[in-house]
């Protein structure tokens, strides 16, 4: 008896959709590219490539260009592109598979903010089960410039005076439940 | 002469996939899957006598799930499985210096990437061999 197999290499397209396996939404080889998705979103300016763009990049194939480009680590995470796809592609949930996908494969760009954001904003949530805002303060306050120190600090005395902004970090009851859980998923010898 | 055994990988990576499948090939009938998914159906409908798993493909560490599933099941769970992960660089970047978790699924063998091609078909003859001992105990 023959094995089923698919005997031919898969297409990059087609390596993006094995990540998104479980995820709802069609293939992305129905996009139209109507660019509604790139009109949608409110992070494009700062993107290398639109969603639309990705989208094409993706179905033809071009892995390099794709892996290398900072749109998925630039994505807001707001859906506001799933929503309104009118074939019914979900480009946000593409945007996470490509972010995971690159950290696995080691082929981001460690100067970008997004991936030590997401570093710091992992560890924070394992040490204490809370994000703690002002903790990331240090590495990132400088990225604007003088004018950008300035918008973050406004914005924090502005959220310190409504009440918004913890001076101390806390940590949530019974921490180690967290832990347990995680080590459940992620099998490492000890999160610290 | 007795029958070729048959192996199932599965990898999302095309490439490394396509690469633990020539060394195997050698000496096995393999078959390839991409994501968990199809790796359970291909194991519904036919009978392997070896599985090759990653582990962290689609959402996550889904191969961990895949493998739990796998020792739940009544038919599945005396098939051997060796799993073969990148793990440990995988998640470099937000647990650097993590070690693996020597016992976090009861799994027959662990192989970390890159796979040394004779290595991998000791373990996998090894694997093989054990559970059909095992079968015929």
């Amino acid at each position: 008896m023959a094995i089923a197999t698919p005997a031919r290499r898969i297409s990059f397209r087609e390596e993006v959709e094995n990540l998104l396996h479980a995820e709802e939404g069609v293939s992305l080889i129905r996009c139209i590219q109507c660019a509604t998705c790139s009109a949608a979103c409110p992070a494009v300016e700062f993107m290398d490539h639109t969603p639309r763009e990705l989208i094409a990049l993706i179905n033809a194939g071009m892995k390099d260009e794709v892996m290398a480009s900072n749109t998925f680590w630039t994505c807001a995470s707001c859906y506001a592109c799933s929503e309104k796809c009118p074939e019914g592609i979900r480009p946000a949930d593409v945007m996470y598979a490509l972010t995971r996908y690159s950290l696995w494969k080691d082929t981001f760009n460690r100067d970008w903010v997004a991936p030590e954001f997401s570093r710091r904003f992992t560890r924070t949530i394992l040490r204490t089960g809370k994000s703690y805002e002002p903790g990331y303060a240090p590495a990132f306050i400088f990225e604007g410039g003088f004018p950008g120190v300035v918008r973050e600090m406004r914005m924090a005395v502005r959220l310190l005076g409504k009440g918004r902004l913890p001076l101390l970090p806390s940590r949530i009851k019974r921490i180690r439940n967290l832990r347990a859980m995680v080590a459940r998923v992620l099998p490492l010898d000890g999160i610290q | 002469m007795s029958e070729r055994k048959r192996v199932l990988i599965v990898d999302d990576d095309p490439d490394f996939a396509a690469g633990i499948r020539a060394i195997l090939d050698a000496q096995y009938d393999t078959a390839v899957m991409h994501n968990p998914e199809d790796g359970w159906d291909a194991l519904q409908k036919d009978h392997y006598d070896l599985l090759c798993l990653d582990i962290m493909m689609g959402r996550g560490a889904e191969g961990v799930m895949m493998a739990r599933k796998i020792r739940k099941d009544n038919v599945l769970r005396e098939m051997p499985v060796l799993i073969i992960t990148g793990l440990r660089e995988q998640i470099a970047f937000l647990f650097p210096g993590q070690a693996v978790h020597p016992g976090f699924v009861p799994v027959d063998e662990l192989m970390e990437k890159p796979v040394e091609p004779e290595l991998l078909l000791q373990k996998a003859a090894a694997l093989i061999a054990a559970s059909e001992a095992r079968k015929s105990r």
